[in-house]
């Protein structure tokens, strides 16, 4: 069963120069409780598709075409307000910054109260502050209790991508997008985090659209991968299919461009991605 | 092996954090009794996460930072007491490229006047002569002559990196600390960027000091790995041995983190 379905999505940017077409026409599914990976250099729409599916796309940029269904509702057809019930309750998000998407004036309890006070009305006091402890201990944070009354300074870098995924994870949503959620962390914080996500998505069931340029994390973490390039999906496919046969020529230069120890020799010149071939003109959307 | 070009016995940094007026400052050792040398030719490798002390270390090698005790021999001479002249002239033989392409670049200059810069301060060529230096440089790092004129806003970040490396070997430098210099990259800008460092090091004769926290890259790169934990040395090798054989075990828990594609 497919929880989310992206059917031929536009999402383009408008300015003097002309437009930029920034998704193009891009059709994916997120099955039930699995994780679906788009990888992609800078500037190829992952982060893009993942800000239409929240619609938070502002000015100058417009969402032209398509429809994104959540379990049969189309959210493009959604009003204002009816979207702003599904952001945070039904599909939540977890960014690439800790340090600059917590902010830096209230605690740590009191952001991650904040989705419960307006999702979940029908709560006390009392309740919420369980359930906000509950988080945080779920997230791993160690003394949860005293943890809640803390400034989010206090925190390193890895917990506060903790504290992060708390809020996101404080309604149990159905679809946790996370943007680059790793990419600033050290390696060995990394490893916890991801850990850290396999085992929520274990627990609650939630399905994971993650966003990240990094394919030993796609490695590590994907289901399915969707490989964009320049607004475009060149590939879709399992991470198994994916990582044993890349079908286009994109997908294959991106994997060789990465050193692997014991595979490549130390010192040999790698593959890059050429700037002089234009991997649209290969058949797209392959599998 | 070839000789040693810098000589790094018992080096320290401290630094005090002062707490407030009736408390006694805290000190953090941010490097803490290292030791170590960099062979001529060589790329060595610091690896650590933030905060290991592998960029202090950097600093005081390009002796942007005093250290607190301990001596740092280039080619002999302690650097700690280089005064005057020699001072710029060791200046001009261990350069840096900078991890952020973005910032470590001044926006409001043309390429031309970047690479030109240390060329302009540190030598006694006319203006034509820098020029032609510094196309000679465009060349070498693959940036085309029209680029001459354009400012950094006009490149990505993979070129952007490039007028970095083509600014570092002006001067003819023997070393260049290369500071994560593909950590902000894309993967595959990032293979484009390591494979023009082989390339430069081989024809000019270059030794690196190269810091990173991405051990995949710096297994691929290195001769020889340093590994640093909360100021100190935990392990030093060949990139080879550390990786068939890591002995102290955050280098095993760093190793282990790596997401591996194992196919």
């Amino acid at each position: 069963m497919n929880l989310l379905e992206v059917k031929n999505l536009k999402t383009f940017f408008y300015s003097d120069e002309g437009v930029n077409k920034a998704v193009n026409d891009v059709s994916f599914e997120i099955p039930s409780g699995k994780t679906v990976c788009i990888v992609g250099e800078s500037g190829s729409g992952k982060s893009i598709t993942a800000m239409s599916i929240m619609q938070l796309i502002d000015q100058p940029g417009k969402i032209e075409g398509g429809e994104i269904i959540l379990e049969g509702t189309n959210l493009l057809k959604l009003s204002d307000s009816q979207m702003r019930k599904v952001r945070g309750r039904d599909v939540a998000m977890i960014f690439q910054e800790p340090m600059t998407s917590l902010n830096p004036s209230y605690t740590v309890g009191y952001q991650i109260d904040e989705a419960l006070r307006l999702h979940h009305k029908e709560l006390n006091k009392k309740q919420r502050f369980d359930k906000v402890v509950e988080a945080l201990d779920l997230v791993g944070i160690p003394d949860p209790v005293e943890k809640y009354g803390e400034y989010p300074f206090k925190l390193s870098g890895g917990q506060r991508q903790r504290v992060m995924i708390a809020i996101a994870m404080a309604c149990r949503p159905k679809l946790l997008i996370a943007d680059e959620p790793t990419t600033a962390l050290d390696v060995t914080i990394q490893a916890q985090v991801l850990d850290l996500m396999k085992k929520l998505q274990e627990e609650t069931g939630t399905s994971i659209l993650f966003i990240t340029h990094d394919l030993g994390v796609v490695y590590q973490i994907a289901d399915e991968v969707v490989v964009m390039y320049r607004g475009h999906i060149v590939e879709k496919a399992s991470a198994q299919e994916l990582f044993r046969d890349p079908r286009h020529p994109y997908t294959q230069a991106l994997l060789h461009s990465i050193p692997t120890p014991g595979i490549t020799p130390r010192k040999s010149r790698l593959d890059t991605v050429d700037d002089t071939v234009d991997y649209l003109s290969f058949p797209k959307e392959i599998r | 092996m070839s000789e040693t070009i810098f000589q790094i016995s018992h080096l320290k940094k401290y630094y005090e954090i002062n707490l407030g007026l009736f408390k006694a400052p805290k000190i953090v050792k941010a490097v803490d009794d290292v030791s170590f040398e960099v062979k001529k030719g060589e790329i060595l490798s610091i690896v650590g996460e933030s905060g290991c002390g592998k960029s202090t270390t950097a600093k005081m090698i390009l002796k942007i930072e005093e250290p607190t005790a301990g001596k740092i021999l280039f080619e002999g001479a302690d650097i700690t007491k280089l005064r005057g002249n020699d001072l710029t002239e060791y200046r001009k033989k261990v350069q840096i490229i900078f991890q952020d392409p973005y910032s470590s670049l001044n926006p409001r200059w043309k390429v031309g006047q970047i690479i030109g810069e240390p060329l302009k301060l540190n030598s006694d060529m006319s203006k034509a002569q820098i020029k032609e230096r510094v196309l000679y440089l465009m060349d070498k790092v693959g940036m085309l002559p029209e680029w001459y004129d354009r400012y950094p806003h006009q490149f990505s970040g993979g070129q952007r990196q490039r007028i970095g490396i083509a600014r570092a070997l002006a001067l003819n430098p023997e070393i260049i600390i290369c500071d994560e210099p593909v950590s902000a990259l894309d993967v595959s800008i990032q293979a484009q960027v390591l494979n023009l460092l082989l390339d430069l090091q081989e024809e000019f004769n270059l030794t690196y000091i190269f810091i990173s926290h991405d051990l995949s890259v710096v297994n691929h790169i290195s001769d020889r790995i340093v590994v640093m934990y909360f100021g100190s040395i935990v392990e030093m090798k060949s990139a080879q041995e550390l990786f068939e054989n890591p002995e102290h075990a955050y280098t095993q828990k760093l190793l282990s983190a790596i997401p591996k594609i194992t196919l």
